[in-house]
């Protein structure tokens, strides 16, 4: 499970050759687009799941961060205060300082009380940007609009269908590296300790509130990574991408992929677009489907698609919940 | 400077009309075991609490090495070496020993913090298990390894809360044996919480008596155990 940093660069570069793969060989634009939207979703995850694994906390308003990236890049373009390469970096922070300041006061909260609140604060988001209609367009959603050039390359060239998925291919495997060199860190190994046993690492000199605070930050900004491809992907943000329904897949696939697993949420995320993808004309039901499969895999897999594998390898048998809590 | 590492002086904790501790006083010497017994619920974990922090003072004041330490937190208290088990085993489940104990001596400021680490470990038979993840351990193998979380860093007192509860009669007397070892060794000072009274008055120094938050006796633990009020109260006519 804690494989080196070397292994992990490997297994990243073949990762890299597999999304070339898929670029150079899915000729289907429908398909890559498919692709594309499945790894927007995957980083997505990666970010709630990374605050469950780290934090063991809930998330049922991580869309607050998706959404509030589309949107942080439309007004900043909107109102032509800097480049995009820039505005890009100013969101990014922006949503790092927010995600920091609202987890020194949230992360304190246990269990479903977190989760209640980042439900309510990302409502909260979502109303004020139906409601705010001269600056985010209200329900009707506002354009992005990204320039002509972005970091030196045509629009054109980059809104291609197999240029947009290398795109967010690279960035999701290069998330996944920072976020698994960041578990390896001696402040991944303190947030794990106060996620385990938060007195217990109060009584080794821990302090418990900013560590967890930067998790809380750090999962925002990957979420808000995401947000801001999909913004990329659509030249449109809407208060869809604030609604909790948004926060309610990406949890979905987490638990399905599996959170112990860094790479678990991409599973997830990948098995949700499949799932959606073979379903056909019956897509409009995927959800119902989905939630069938997320019982299923609370039942016979309670660490999820990843935990089931690793298992199969290794011969052991299912991770109980009371092994691991996810909340303290 | 005081002659105690640890002074508690007039410490009381109410809640409400309850008294869970009121008026204590109670000292330790450097290389000091001091038991604390009583019947349930007399006030021994709290003190603990009140003394490490993790309860604040209705009144009094708790002083370590001769400084105040009363308006500190548990972080603060922990780094200046005022250290803790707990009633129920307090470990990182997930983490692997060695990876735990390594954080916690990382965490206390230990120059080389995997040699500290290792030395606790040794001491505590526990070396050989550095790379099993917490969980799959013994439970006897668990408390020890709480109590080595507790030891690393080096403090200057050690806070014992019932750490023989649930051990087999060997285990116990293996534990109390190697407590005896590493206050002399270790130059650690230890407060005893314990309801094994073969082990309490078998490695204390000194022992105080509890009961309904106050403190009913204190001495060696001969004088202790002759004490009429303190065999009418907890130990019993037999003892």
């Amino acid at each position: 499970m804690n494989m080196s940093m070397s292994r992990v660069s490997i297994l990243s570069v073949l990762t890299l050759i597999l999304g070339v793969g898929i670029m150079t060989f899915v000729t289907s634009s429908s398909l890559l687009a498919m692709f594309t939207q499945a790894v927007v979703y995957a980083i997505s995850a990666l970010g709630v799941g990374f605050l469950l694994r780290q934090n063991g906390l809930v998330s049922f308003g991580h869309a607050l961060f998706f959404g509030a990236a589309g949107y942080g890049m439309g007004v900043i373009l909107q109102l032509e205060w800097m480049s995009a390469e820039a505005a890009i970096f100013a969101v990014l922070g922006g949503l790092a300082v927010m995600g920091f300041l609202m987890g020194l006061v949230i992360v304190r909260v246990p269990g479903i009380a977190f989760g209640m609140l980042t439900l309510a604060i990302g409502q909260m988001a979502y109303l004020l940007a139906t409601r705010a209609t001269g600056m985010t367009g209200g329900t009707d959603g506002m354009s992005v609009a990204w320039p002509n050039e972005v970091f030196g390359f045509s629009q054109s060239v980059l809104l291609k269908p197999a240029v947009l998925f290398m795109i967010a291919w690279v960035l999701m495997v290069v998330v996944t590296y920072i976020l698994l060199w960041v578990i390896r860190t001696r402040f991944g190994a303190i947030t794990e300790a106060i996620r385990d046993n938060e007195e217990r690492a109060r009584f080794i000199g821990i302090t418990t509130t900013v560590p967890r605070s930067l998790i809380f930050a750090i999962s925002g900004v990957v979420t808000g990574i995401a947000g801001l491809l999909s913004s990329f992907n659509t030249g449109f943000v809407s208060p869809e991408n604030l609604h909790w329904s948004v926060s309610a897949i990406t949890l979905l696939m987490v638990v399905v992929g599996g959170f112990k697993r860094p790479v678990g949420p991409i599973v997830g995320a990948i098995v949700y677009f499949l799932f959606k993808d073979l379903l056909g004309e019956y897509a409009t039901h995927s959800n119902a489907i989905f939630g069938a499969a997320l019982i299923a895999v609370i039942v016979f897999s309670p660490d999820g698609i990843t935990g089931a594998i690793e298992r199969a390898f290794k011969g052991k048998k299912p991770a109980g919940a009371a092994h691991q809590p996810i909340s303290h | 400077m005081s002659q105690y590492v640890l002074q508690a002086q007039d410490v009381a904790i109410h809640y409400g009309g309850v008294k869970a501790l009121d008026g204590v006083d109670m000292t330790l010497e450097k290389g000091q075991i001091r038991g604390l017994i009583g019947p349930n619920g007399a006030g021994k974990s709290t003190v603990i609490d009140a003394i490490t922090g993790r309860r604040p003072l209705t009144r009094g004041k708790v002083t370590l090495m001769g400084q105040d330490v009363s308006h500190l937190g548990a972080v603060e208290r922990r780094a200046r070496g005022l250290s803790r088990s707990f009633q129920r085993t307090s470990i990182f489940h997930g983490m692997t020993v060695r990876a735990q104990v390594e954080l916690a001596s990382y965490k206390m400021g230990m120059a080389n913090s995997a040699e500290d680490a290792e030395a606790v470990l040794k001491e505590l038979d526990l070396d050989r298990l550095g790379n099993t993840i917490a969980e799959d351990l013994g439970y006897g193998e668990q408390r020890r390894l709480d109590l080595a979380l507790a030891l690393v860093g080096r403090p200057q007192v050690l806070m014992l809360d019932e750490p023989m509860a649930g051990l087999s009669v060997k285990e116990s007397h293996d534990l109390a044996h190697h407590l005896k070892a590493l206050t002399s060794k270790w130059d650690v000072s230890v407060l005893l919480v314990e309801h094994d009274m073969d082990v309490v008055f078998g490695i204390s120094d000194v022992i105080t008596v509890f009961e309904l938050g106050r403190v009913i006796a204190q001495g060696a633990p001969a004088e202790v155990r002759a004490n009429p009020r303190v065999r009418e109260a907890y130990l019993g006519s037999t003892a």
